[in-house]
């Protein structure tokens, strides 16, 4: 009998398939390997996505009935199917397939983290009575499809940054000749930045509205809020940089990167480092 | 005169400047960033068990343990808004100046010079050749107005004219959520109340300066009700509340959390529960006198000891006084004595021999406890703004990124036996999807434009 536990497990493997043929890729410059990255990141997605309808029909069966967006474990494992359907649209449309490399790996990541960590629970739970909304769906599908891009976008920023740290050359050999150009790896990065912020606004404002119909606050300064707008105001002041003062290609990679960083500390480091009113996230 | 109208000058320039945006925008994440590490709203003995003399004098004195409430938290806020009018009132102005400006002539030499420009020649008489020109980028792009041009034919095609404006709603919004939450703090009120099961209350306890605000209508909670999964986590916390307007029930609704009442503006929303003290059996035994009495009393209600003179009133109530279990707080007034005398009377421990109060030995015999539901309870103004500010916001943004001002121009002239077209774009944002849009649109003209050559030549040749 399928369950879903044996479909999100064939998926934590088939990133890590889909990881080694992007890098092998990458590293031989040999184009087919990269092709086939792309096919098995696709099958991934098919396979974890029914992987998590499953898993929803499951909690049907045990008397709970949720979508699976309600724990640290459901919102990993969604985590790593938004970042590799961001990405394979994102390559759909820019026909570069190099770039696969991160996404792949923060997918595979994720999904190792949700299965085999210790701390976290994979077991399907009620819900507690503030989790009870029809809000849960879509901050939490807000929230982190705005995660999912910034990651791809620090994925892009740190091929950029090797590339840059690499390129006096003018005719680059090894895996740098198969990089795309810099300034499309820049416009790309730009691309995943806006969306990323587009989503997380989202994700913000439904966190804000569904906190006033539980709590009767829309903003509290709990930490895991604060953090998320620390986090917006990073990547604010990224496109203000970037439209206003012209500013391009190396500095908008860090600072994508110090982005990242303050999404990994909402995500995580707000869980496990302080307490709040979002603690059923870290669970 | 002239100096201080250079200091003007320059403070305005600061405040319109993108360096002081950037500036608040990382100044605001390092502060928010320091009130997640400290904890917020300590109390003044947490206070100083956490923290050292030193530190606790600096992080009093720059309000560390409630950051996000002080002076000069808001002041950054404050900034953050003065800094998006003034760049808005300097930007926009101009903006709608590009906006408006149209360019009635334009040369071929200029045009070849933008980054997106192609050079098309074609034979096919003019007529037909304006014609397909016309019918093209009217239909892959934009309707075509013709621009001022003797030589031949120039039009131009625009498309997204507005975009420019919409960063505008993006800032304007920021400013709606930040008046909306003004308003709401200005005229709103915060607080709880606790009513018992059975009890109507119209009182809440304000959060801000733990004063009492009495609302104009009642508040009564029938039953509260808590459901529990098999594994034990709560399933569901339910209040049932009915309002009480001059002694009429006037609307009945339950609530859980995420579902909360509102009733006159005033919402109430389920927060937490709780037992406390119905009443209590207590029986009275006067050393001096050897009398016992057994009584009833009902919680913070007086009631005179019978026989006597002598008053006595269960004053407060606690679930586990230091580590012995419940206890009640009993006062006895008696006649001829100034002050009331009281103690702490320890249910569990009934020979105890602290449990006397003046010359009675004092037993608790039965508790009747009650539950009580705890309700959060909010007027606020303000939250439409602040939820029209957020809708601006995400439209806004959406619109920001993904739609820009594109313009292409057309500049034809006829030559010798054959016509010569000139395509020209020019976007303010996404070069590269317009450069795609651009180059598709070019591929589409030429292809028009030759396929009717080739044809043509087929008619000639035929005609041959």
């Amino acid at each position: 009998m399928i369950s879903s536990s044996l479909l999100l497990s064939i998926t934590t493997f088939t990133y890590l398939l889909c990881t080694i043929l992007y890098l092998s890729g990458v590293v031989f410059r040999y184009k087919p390997l990269l092709a086939s990255g792309t096919y098995v990141g696709l099958g991934a997605i098919v396979i974890q996505l029914s992987g998590m309808l499953l898993r929803w029909k499951e909690s049907y069966q045990l008397g709970y009935g949720h979508a699976p967006l309600s724990n640290l474990y459901e919102s990993l494992v969604f985590a790593a199917w938004a970042i590799m359907l961001i990405y394979l649209v994102l390559e759909f449309r820019s026909k570069q397939r190099v770039l696969g490399v991160f996404p792949a790996l923060f997918s595979f990541l994720a999904m190792a983290y949700a299965s085999f960590s210790t701390s976290v629970d994979s077991k399907i739970q009620p819900l507690v009575p503030a989790l009870k909304s029809n809000w849960l769906i879509a901050h939490v599908i807000a929230c982190f499809l705005g995660y999912a891009a910034f990651a791809v976008s620090s994925g892009i920023s740190m091929l950029y940054l090797f590339q840059k740290s690499r390129s006096s050359n003018p005719h680059p050999k090894g895996a740098l000749a198969i990089l795309p150009e810099s300034r499309q790896m820049d416009e790309l990065n730009y691309q995943m930045i806006l969306f990323g912020f587009l989503w997380l606004s989202l994700g913000i404002i439904t966190g804000s509205v569904w906190a006033n119909s539980a709590w009767g606050t829309y903003w509290s300064w709990d930490p895991k809020e604060t953090w998320s707008l620390i986090t917006w105001l990073v990547y604010a002041a990224v496109l203000h940089a970037r439209t206003m003062q012209g500013w391009r290609g190396t500095r908008v990679a860090w600072l994508s990167l110090l982005g990242f960083v303050c999404v990994l500390f909402t995500y995580f480091g707000v869980n496990f480092l302080l307490s709040g009113l979002h603690s059923y996230a870290g669970r | 005169m002239a100096q201080k109208e250079g200091f003007w000058r320059s403070l305005y320039q600061g405040l319109a400047s993108l360096k002081l945006t950037v500036f608040v925008f990382l100044t605001l994440a390092i502060c928010s960033l320091v009130g997640t590490l400290l904890p917020q709203g300590l109390a003044p003995h947490e206070m100083e068990k956490q923290y050292s003399p030193g530190m606790l004098w600096f992080i009093e004195a720059l309000g560390l343990n409630d950051l996000y409430r002080t002076g000069w938290f808001r002041l950054l806020l404050l900034l953050l808004c003065i800094n998006l009018i003034v760049c808005t009132i300097e930007r926009l102005p101009k903006t709608l100046k590009l906006l408006q400006r149209r360019d009635e002539h334009i040369s071929p030499e200029k045009l070849l010079k933008f980054n997106y420009s192609r050079e098309i020649s074609t034979r096919m008489p003019w007529e037909e050749a304006m014609s397909r020109v016309n019918r093209v980028v009217s239909e892959g792009f934009a309707a075509l107005e013709p621009l001022d041009n003797p030589a031949g034919f120039s039009a131009l095609a625009e498309k997204g004219r507005w975009s420019p404006l919409m960063v505008y709603i993006v800032h304007l919004s920021v400013l709606v959520v930040l008046f909306g939450a003004l308003m709401g703090s200005l005229f709103g009120f915060k607080g709880v109340m606790n009513i018992s099961e059975g009890e109507a209350s119209d009182e809440v306890l304000s959060y801000k300066g733990d004063k009492q605000i009495v609302l104009p209508f009642q508040v009564r909670c029938d039953k509260f009700d808590v459901s529990f999964y098999d594994t034990g986590a709560p399933k569901e916390y339910r209040s049932d509340l009915a309002i009480i307007e001059k002694g009429q029930e006037v609307h009945k609704q339950s609530i859980r959390v995420n579902d909360p009442l509102t009733y006159q503006g005033v919402t109430f929303y389920q927060a937490s529960y709780g037992s406390t003290l119905k009443l209590a059996d207590v029986e009275l035994l006067d050393r001096n006198s050897g009398k016992s009495y057994k009584m009833t009393l009902p919680f913070r209600e007086t009631r005179p000891i019978p026989g006597t003179r002598d008053q006595v009133q269960i004053m407060d109530y606690q679930q586990d006084l230091s580590r012995f279990g419940p206890a009640v707080a009993v006062m006895i007034s008696k006649e001829g004595q100034q002050e009331p005398e009281g103690s702490w009377i320890v249910v569990n421990m009934p020979d105890f021999h602290g449990n006397r109060v003046g010359s009675y030995q004092i037993k608790v015999t039965r508790l009747e406890k009650s539950q009580y539901t705890g309700l959060q309870v909010k007027r606020d103004p303000g939250v439409w703004m602040v939820w029209l500010g957020f809708t601006a916001m995400v439209i806004g943004i959406g619109m920001t990124f993904y739609t820009s001002h594109r313009k292409i121009w057309i500049w034809a002239a006829p030559t010798d036996g054959s016509s010569k077209i000139i395509i020209a774009g020019r976007a303010n944002k996404n070069p590269l999807a317009f450069e795609q849009e651009f180059n598709e649109l070019c591929q589409q003209l030429q292809d028009d434009l030759k396929s009717s050559d080739a044809m043509d030549k087929k008619n000639k040749k035929r005609g041959k």
